[in-house]
């Protein structure tokens, strides 16, 4: 983890360190009661196999917090990430492990920020979020 | 489903306390086994609790634009945070509906989300796309 006091000296081409995450179907209900999405294509596997799904699914957003958090994790601090985007590629299932990498694609010194390219990847190697991308402020 | 008429409408929701027990039991969520990453500060992506879903839920109340949980695929999400939130904060969240496209017998449907605080300073922009089963006119 970064010293949340200390100026981030990074450069294009440099990687975030990654976050690697094991989501059960617990955790996904607690993000359901947390966030106050009950859609029930993410608690009720018998209903998401109605609608086609292999069974319950992770929010989308869940996939993103965790992009999130390891993001706020190499650049220091939560309010460190002031943009933040992706596409929810493919679902990610209850037991899965998921792989929150990315890469500094450039640094505006003027501005005090750099951009970074994102994605997440399954431990059933499906593309999670793709077309990742966060600004982060280098300091303060 | 909603077609190209409904471009421009607009959804206010209801104001939202972004409570520190609720960032916690957000925080603990995303966390899963994990040990939480510094408690007591909002993650960036609680804005899926004080921006996106209460403006969606407006969205969805809108019997006439007609979007329906069952077959809504969030496919794309952006957010800016131009001022950081706090715990204690009271957020307003709106959105609107910025474009409606239909292809391939889906519905395409782009929301443009704000969030403001107490104080009215914009802490949250968000663009939201959504797929929708079906075809509109």
């Amino acid at each position: 983890m970064t010293d949340p006091a200390a100026r981030l000296e990074v450069q294009p081409g440099d990687t975030m360190v990654p976050l690697s995450r094991t989501v059960s179907q617990a955790q996904i209900d607690a993000y359901a009661d947390a966030s106050g999405d009950h859609n029930p294509i993410h608690v009720d596997p018998e209903f998401a196999r109605s609608v086609g799904l292999p069974g319950t699914i992770a929010h989308g957003m869940l996939d993103m917090a965790i992009l999130a958090e390891a993001v706020a994790r190499w650049a220091g601090a939560h309010d460190r990430v002031i943009e933040l985007a992706c596409r929810f590629s493919k679902p990610l299932l209850p037991g899965d492990t998921v792989t929150c990498t990315g890469r500094v694609a450039s640094v505006d010194h003027a501005a005090g920020t750099a951009t970074l390219q994102l994605e997440a990847t399954s431990s059933r190697g499906e593309r999670v979020l793709t077309n990742g991308r966060a600004v982060v402020r280098l300091a303060g | 489903m909603p077609d190209l008429s409904h471009v421009g409408r607009r959804y206010r929701a209801p104001g939202q306390v972004v409570s520190a027990e609720r960032v916690a039991e957000y925080a603990s969520a995303v966390s899963g086994a994990d040990e939480v990453y510094s408690p007591g500060s909002v993650p960036p992506a609680f804005a899926a609790v004080y921006c996106l879903l209460p403006s969606l839920s407006a969205v969805l109340a809108d019997a006439e634009l007609g979007i329906e949980l069952a077959g809504l695929i969030h496919a794309e999400q952006s957010f800016e945070w131009p001022a950081p939130v706090r715990p204690g904060d009271v957020v307003e969240a709106s959105a609107e509906v910025a474009s409606v496209e239909s292809k391939r017998g889906m519905t395409f449907v782009t929301l443009d989300l704000t969030a403001t605080d107490q104080s009215g300073a914009t802490v949250c922009r968000g663009r939201s796309l959504l797929l929708l089963r079906g075809a509109g006119q």
